[in-house]
């Protein structure tokens, strides 16, 4: 019944000078699941984050790929294994049209890269799997626009789409609704739903406001002052009183 | 069918119609009648000076415009270039086709695999770095070639002759009431070399290799994290357009017949270069046409003004005084063009097209 995780940390620590960012965290994420990772500003969850997906390296502990310990790679080799990240600023091709920046995570995963001699319309059907993926984060009728002019939601929605297109297993999102007009949210929770409701996709998600996550994670994980306080099921987390303490500050408050 | 390909459809069906379709071809057929046109040696020499400039202008923008790397020694390819085929025809006495012929082959070869090594251990590093290392490189070669005076000429340069058809002397006959000599053959050699290159250099940056230079210059940092390695596309452009300024040195000196440090390697060549590709519009290709013209002209007529001046309104000292200083005009019609085209001219063009189109 339970398969091997795809990801998983042992005694993941990290240390800036004499702070302890985050404290032998032990995680196992399972393949094709949901899991959100939350918790008040500075409990290191971006850092942690960070080491999954190879921007930091640990002090100590180790980083788990399908079995194979990963901590050494850096993050272009991590993306090219299947483990690829959205950041939490927005970072696309701002000058670019919206399709050709999918058509550019696209075209990195064939091996048409250094091809300098044919046109890159002559590659169309890449064009076409672009188009289809901006369909699914309903961008596709701003394909031929500069991403410049995009709003901040759909530069993000555009964030996602280059990270589909790089067709990993594992996507990683940093704070999708980061920085996001409130109206805005809606459409990227649908969209994050109807990734996950495919179920060919390993996401892990930072984020800290609660509200969004209840409905969309298979697991919630709630890290502390750089520990792990717990790793249970939305409506098991909601109830922990541990959680409450840290994250709610007691209280009833959002985010 | 969907959207993306109808609108490819689309611009295939109108691309002998566009406006851009005419421009270019009024463009080549302006080249190609020149001789028939104007018959002043001085107007053509001019306007095959622009030819030159253009594709060199244009191979400067492959790095700067669609890399976003900084070059600040570019012209020491176009250098190279010269200075072989100078050293092969004038001073090594090798004057037949075949000699011309490895003259270039030597100075590409040279120039791809010089840049390809700066670029490896410099581009790695930072933006500026190879900046540096590029303007030392040139500037070494440049003393260079002044210093090794048994082999370059010194700073006198190197004059020499070209075999056959090319030479001075050579005369074909008449055609279409203009006489054919060495030197207007070598005026269509050098337009139909400068045409391939261009058309290469058009392929190059539509290719996919081009569209990564173009990210990378948009932002490194997620071109990176889409998985491109990109220092080793950085590479490549910057040597693919070291090769091509490398033959366009051998046709810079087929047609003046002369190569020295100053006209071949100099820094104020390459300031020119920066200035054409900023006035034509970075990241454009075509503008690099529109650059050199403007340099190229205003150099040659602008210090004319005087005597035009001077048969216009004779008599009138303060007006002759006034018209002396060409270069103060030059500086002011260099501010006027990037103060109204920010872009450069073609890149400002661009802009306001596609604003057109889409309202």
């Amino acid at each position: 019944m339970n398969p091997s995780p795809l990801i998983e940390t042992k005694d993941l620590t990290i240390r800036f000078g004499g702070h302890v960012a985050v404290d032998h965290v032990n995680l196992q994420i399972l393949p094709f699941t949901f899991k959100s990772i939350i918790g008040p500003n500075g409990a290191g969850k971006t850092t942690f984050f960070n080491m999954i997906s190879g921007q930091y390296h640990p002090t100590e502990g180790k980083v788990f790929f399908k079995g194979k310990d990963i901590t050494p790679l850096s993050p272009a080799l991590r993306t090219k294994l299947g483990i690829g990240r959205s950041f939490q600023l927005t970072n696309v091709f701002l000058s670019l049209t919206v399709l050709e920046n999918v058509r550019l995570a696209i075209q990195a995963q064939k091996n048409i890269g250094f091809n300098f001699w044919k046109n890159y319309l002559h590659f169309s059907e890449l064009e076409d799997q672009a188009y289809e993926i901006l369909k699914m984060v309903l961008l596709d009728s701003k394909w031929n626009v500069p991403a410049s002019s995009l709003t901040h939601g759909e530069q993000r929605k555009l964030e996602i789409a280059i990270l589909l297109a790089l067709g990993t297993e594992v996507l990683l999102l940093d704070e999708p609704t980061a920085g996001m007009a409130l109206e805005e949210v809606p459409s990227i929770l649908e969209l994050l739903k109807q990734i996950k409701n495919q179920r060919d996709k390993t996401i892990l998600l930072v984020e800290h406001k609660m509200d969004v996550l209840m409905a969309l994670s298979d697991s919630i994980a709630v890290l502390h002052e750089g520990r792990l306080i717990t790793d249970e099921t939305p409506e098991t987390v909601s109830k922990n009183k541990e959680v409450q303490e840290a994250y709610f500050g007691g209280g009833r408050s959002r985010g | 069918m969907n959207p993306v390909q109808l609108f490819h459809l689309e611009e295939r069906k109108n691309r002998f119609r566009s406006p851009s379709f005419f421009f270019r071809i009024l463009l080549l057929a302006f080249f190609v009648f020149t001789p028939f046109m104007f018959r002043s040696f001085e107007v053509l020499d001019v306007i095959l000076k622009i030819i030159i400039f253009s594709v060199l202008v244009a191979s400067y923008d492959v790095i700067l415009g669609y890399t976003g790397i900084v070059s600040l020694g570019h012209v020491l390819y176009f250098g190279i270039g010269s200075y072989f085929v100078g050293i092969f025809m004038g001073k090594l006495g090798l004057t037949s086709y075949g000699h011309l012929a490895l003259a270039f082959l030597i100075a590409i070869l040279i120039s791809g695999v010089l840049s390809v090594l700066i670029g490896l251990f410099s581009l790695r590093i930072r933006a500026i770095f190879f900046a540096m290392v590029t303007l030392a490189f040139m500037e070494f070669t440049f003393i260079l070639s002044s210093q090794l005076r048994s082999i370059t000429g010194g700073d006198d340069g190197i004059s020499f002759k070209l075999p056959g058809i090319l030479a001075i002397d050579f005369s074909y006959g008449k055609f279409l009431g203009i006489e054919f000599t060495g030197r207007l053959i070598s005026y269509y050699l050098i337009l139909l070399l400068s045409l391939i290159l261009f058309l290469l250099m058009l392929r190059f940056v539509h290719s996919p290799v081009g569209r990564v230079l173009q990210s990378i210059r948009d932002n490194e940092q997620r071109s990176t994290a889409l998985g491109y390695r990109t220092y080793l596309f950085q590479v490549i452009a910057s040597s693919f357009a070291s090769c091509v300024a490398a033959v366009m040195g051998g046709c810079f000196v087929i047609w003046v017949r002369y190569v020295s440090p100053d006209s071949s390697l100099s820094v104020s060549i390459m300031l020119d270069v920066l200035l054409m590709v900023i006035v034509g519009g970075m990241g454009t290709l075509y503008g690099s046409i529109f650059g050199a013209a403007f340099l190229m002209v205003t150099r040659a007529f602008l210090p004319k003004l005087q005597v035009i001046i001077a048969s216009l309104l004779p008599g009138i000292p303060l007006a002759i005084r006034l018209s002396e200083r060409w270069l103060f005009y030059f500086g002011l019609l260099f501010i006027v063009i990037v103060y109204f085209f920010p872009k450069g001219i073609v890149g400002t063009a661009q802009e306001i097209f596609a604003r057109r189109k889409s309202n």
